[in-house]
């Protein structure tokens, strides 16, 4: 598979801020690649260095083989779908539609028969005359999108584009953002700061922070293997609980840092008396069997959304429990919760690196 | 008392009290109309009972009143069109980014903006003396004019640009426009209203300059209406109908373009001057 | 050569266009007049020094002459009450405007715009307008003040000393009034409403609401409103030429009107630059109020 971007060693920096630290990241032609992270971990300006609104400090960057450090982004043939959407407000739908054909310089008639194609594919055939003021939240939305397929770019840029949207039509826009993609055989590159958005939507998922790239693979590699407590707290929702541990004097048991003391077998046998961080996600914990081993401790809350019973452990650090039902478990009970070993993680108590169980 | 009510009676303390306030605007209109015989009586009418329109042709010719606002006009076209489009330009650079250099581009903006035309005409006047720009007195006035009204275009011109989002023009960019192409297609046009309203303010602003026109053209023949209304009134003038005649028709035609564009002049302007 | 033109369309250099050419544009209009403006200020400069470029230099001979002169102190004194008394009356009659168009009743808005048209007028028809208002003997300010019993002879507004700086005051209230109430309207109107209703749910009454929420969420719009009166008060020039010429005697005179009358009349270039140079100092400081009061618009 040929690589349709490829950055090799990209800095940016604004003054003396270091916003792009040596980024390396090739993304296939025809795949969806997701850039999630905090806000301020560099992921905008990574997308905007793609389309050519910022300029990269060094290092290079190749669009379809070509290098295209300092390209203006008029030459770079890229189309981005903006959070605003950045509709000209003076045009009609249909002249934001066609509007960088016009520029291309295609014919009248041709640019009309583009844009009747895409609005048949988009569900726009009845809104092509209207203004962008005169549309719907969802509405724009889709002329967005639709005014980046029509140029048949090399890639898409997507920043945020569904962050203005509500919940309902921000589930079912995923779904047909994905599918276009699939469809038109596109390469899309997909700036978001919801894991959940990237997650679902996404082939190969890039964890940014703080300028670099810390983990990025495949969705469920991110969630199953996380590089580190960052990518791990990050991944998954409601976020990984985290408890400071030490393992026992023979390695098999992790001895944790709860107010009282709690133990669990280690997933292998570990060093004598190590410190080390335990990450336990909050889906994979469950009502003990009777006998069988696990952490025990009182009720502090319990939240149900109907589907699902959210149970706060009165502990500190505070555990949270996801049980996919209707629990019977109150508050103030004291509960024993057992976890399967092999979806224990665990994490070098300084350097937050995963620690690989051999 | 019902909402209604209320409203109607605010409504009516509002009129009166622009009755008031714009009394000095109606008595110019009433004394020009008046005869000059009407205008010393005792006590004075507040109503023209026999408006003498013939007034306004007579001091038209004999005021020589078309030379005059043709000056006006010339000198306050030449100001706006150097104003605009010097001055879009740099505003629309100013709304842009932030910066270090861009505060201080502003603030000596802003500090050109207030400095008094009385004060700075002493050494433009000497400086154009020496560069011999005093041989086209209507030209130099407008360099003038326009050095001086152009921190306040900037002003102005620039709270309308930052009202069109950064986006739009990066969407032009990516859908193939150049800085310039995507300055011009969608910039511009987006920015156009309050262009050209700040322009208005500003053609209005010349229209009426005083200070720059009286100290640098001494040739009646290209003097603006200002100055002529300045040697029309003598210290011990008796014409009052004939000034206030002539002031009519000097300032009629701003009036009205500003009635009719009052809530875009007056949105305009608070946008700039303040947020 | 080609990386200066794609600078130009694509990069940064489009911003230096635009921006550099109007700005030395203003440099060379405005910067370089207010640097000789002190130059000239250290030089004897008449009418036969006025077109050489090398001249007498007198160090600060005008500085020192100008103090000496006995119209000096009378005159920036007058320049003070013209601004303190034009500012207040301006401030205070805008603020009542503004805060009864508040009340927001059909009409407010356009009926507000249109006391505007005060500023948008020539200043010499203003003055023109006024000089005629307020004339002695058939002025309609006299008989209206007659009439209402306030005085019982005519007063000559233009020609009595102790008269004719207010009456230049006069006419410079009415004409900044309006400004400074749509200013005003505006920060008013910034002022969010449920602040008004948590205050009455705390018991507030009107008076009070208005000294404890309004004046201090408004502050920095009256600090800059203040800052833009002294400005534009030192700024005016017509109203004067207009109305009283400065006299009777310097009665009425300001610095900004002398400034132009010391060159243009007695044709001392050299000390209208003193005085140019001294008030062009006071309205710098005026204006760095101003830029601060709204520093939050400058950042955008």
């Amino acid at each position: 598979m040929t690589n349709q971007i490829e950055l090799s060693g990209v800095n940016k920096y604004y003054g003396a801020y270091h916003a792009l630290k040596n980024i390396d990241l090739a993304i296939p032609k025809g795949s969806f690649v997701a850039l999630v992270g905090p806000s301020g971990c560099g992921k905008s300006t990574l997308l905007r260095s793609l389309a050519g609104l910022e300029t990269i400090s060094s290092g290079d960057l190749l669009i379809a083989g070509e290098r295209m450090n300092g390209v203006p982004p008029r030459r770079r043939d890229l189309a981005m779908v903006f959070q605003s959407y950045a509709l000209y407000p003076h045009m009609t739908v249909e002249e934001n539609l066609t509007y960088s054909l016009k520029i291309k310089g295609v014919k009248k008639a041709e640019r009309k028969k583009a844009a009747d194609d895409v609005a048949a594919v988009t569900g726009l055939k009845d809104l092509l005359s209207r203004y962008p003021r005169e549309l719907s939240g969802g509405q724009r939305q889709r002329v967005a999108m639709s005014r980046a397929i029509i140029r048949n770019p090399k890639a898409f840029l997507f920043d945020e584009p569904l962050s203005n949207l509500d919940a309902a039509l921000r589930v079912h826009m995923r779904k047909e953002i994905r599918t276009l993609h699939d469809r038109l055989g596109a390469t899309s590159v997909y700036v978001t700061h919801d894991q959940v958005e990237a997650m679902t939507m996404a082939d190969h998922v890039v964890v940014m922070r703080q300028g670099i790239v810390e983990q990025h693979g495949a969705p469920l590699d991110l969630y199953d293997r996380p590089i580190n407590r960052f990518v791990a707290g990050f991944i998954g929702s409601p976020a990984m609980n985290f408890i400071d541990a030490q393992s026992s004097a023979d390695g098999r048991f992790l001895l944790l840092d709860l107010q009282s003391p709690q133990v669990l077998p280690a997933p292998a046998s570990l060093p004598p008396d190590q410190r080390v961080v335990v990450g336990i996600r909050p889906e994979h914990l469950r009502p003990a069997a009777g006998g069988e081993e696990g952490l025990e401790f009182d009720v502090a809350a319990v939240e149900s959304t109907g589907s699902a019973s959210y149970v706060t452990a009165a502990t500190s650090p505070e555990i949270v429990v996801v049980l996919n039902e209707r629990s019977a478990i109150r508050r103030g009970e004291r509960v024993r919760f057992a976890v399967d070993t092999r979806q224990i993680h665990l994490f070098d108590a300084t350097t937050g690196q995963r620690l690989d169980v051999p | 008392m019902s909402d209604t009510s209320r409203d109607r009676l605010m409504l009516v303390v509002a009129l009166a009290m622009a009755a008031i306030y714009l009394f000095p605007l109606y008595w110019m209109y009433v004394t020009a109309l008046k005869s000059g015989s009407d205008m010393f009586a005792s006590p004075p009418s507040f109503w023209p009972t026999s408006p003498s329109w013939g007034t306004f042709a007579y001091v038209w010719e004999s005021r020589n009143m078309g030379r005059y606002l043709w000056n006006s006009i010339v000198i306050a076209t030449g100001a706006v069109t150097l104003v605009a489009v010097l001055g879009t330009g740099c505003a629309y650079v100013l709304a842009r980014y932030r910066s270090v250099w861009v505060d201080i581009g502003l603030f000596l903006i802003l500090m050109l903006q207030v400095l008094p035309a009385s004060l700075m005409i002493t050494p433009i006047f000497v400086g154009f003396t020496q560069m011999g720009l005093l041989e086209y007195p209507r030209f130099a006035v407008v360099l003038a004019i326009a050095a001086k009204s152009m921190p306040f275009f900037v002003v102005l011109v620039r709270a309308t640009f930052m009202a069109v989002p950064v986006e739009l023009e990066e969407a032009a960019q990516v859908d193939g426009n150049s800085r310039i192409g995507a300055f011009v297609n969608i910039v511009l046009p987006l920015a156009r209203n309050g262009i050209l309203v700040s322009a208005i303010l500003i053609f209005m602003q010349a229209f009426g300059e005083f200070v720059y026109s009286k100290s640098i053209i001494q040739d009646v023949s290209l003097q603006p209406a200002s100055v002529g209304l300045n040697s029309f009134m003598g210290p011990n003038t008796s014409e009052w109908n004939n000034i206030m005649a002539y002031a009519t028709l000097y300032v009629t035609p701003i009036l009205a373009i500003f009635v009719l564009l009052q809530r875009r002049i007056v949105s305009g302007l608070t946008s700039g001057a303040l947020k | 050569m080609k990386r200066l033109t794609s600078s130009v369309t694509d990069g940064h250099g489009f911003d230096a266009v635009l921006v550099g050419v109007p700005f030395t544009f203003l440099f060379l209009l405005s910067g370089l007049p207010l640097l000789y403006n002190v130059l000239m200020s250290f030089q004897e400069v008449d009418m036969f020094s006025l077109g050489s470029f090398i001249r007498p230099f007198v160090g600060f001979e005008n500085y020192a002459d100008l103090f000496r002169q006995p119209e000096t102190v009378p005159i920036l004194i007058n320049t003070v009450i013209f601004v303190l008394g034009s500012i207040a009356g301006q401030f205070v009659i805008g603020f009542g405007l503004a805060l009864f168009f508040w009340t927001n009743f059909p009409g407010a808005s356009w009926l507000r715009g249109l006391f505007l048209v005060s500023w948008v007028m020539p200043g010499l028809v203003v003055g023109a307008i006024w000089n005629w208002i307020l004339s002695g003997d058939f002025g309609v300010l006299n008989f209206m003040l007659r009439e209402m019993g306030l005085i019982s002879g005519n007063i000559f507004w233009r020609s009595d000393p102790s008269f004719s700086l207010w009456a230049v005051v006069l006419a410079n209230i009415w004409l900044g009034t309006s400004f400074n109430m749509i200013l005003l309207s505006v920060g008013l109107s910034a002022i969010p409403g449920d602040l008004y209703e948590a205050a009455e749910m705390d018991g507030a009454n009107a008076w009070h609401r208005f000294w404890t929420i309004t004046l201090p969420m408004m502050r920095s719009t009256i600090g800059a409103i203040i800052a833009l009166g002294l400005i534009f008060t030192l700024q005016q020039f017509d109203l004067f030429a207009a109305i009283t010429d400065g006299g009777p005697n310097n009665a009425s005179n300001v610095a900004q009107y002398w400034a132009w009358d010391l060159s243009f009349r007695q044709y001392d270039f050299g000390r209208g630059a003193t005085i140019s140079v001294i008030m062009t100092g006071f309205v710098m400081l005026a204006a760095m109020v101003y830029v601060r009061s709204t520093r939050h618009e400058v950042r955008g």
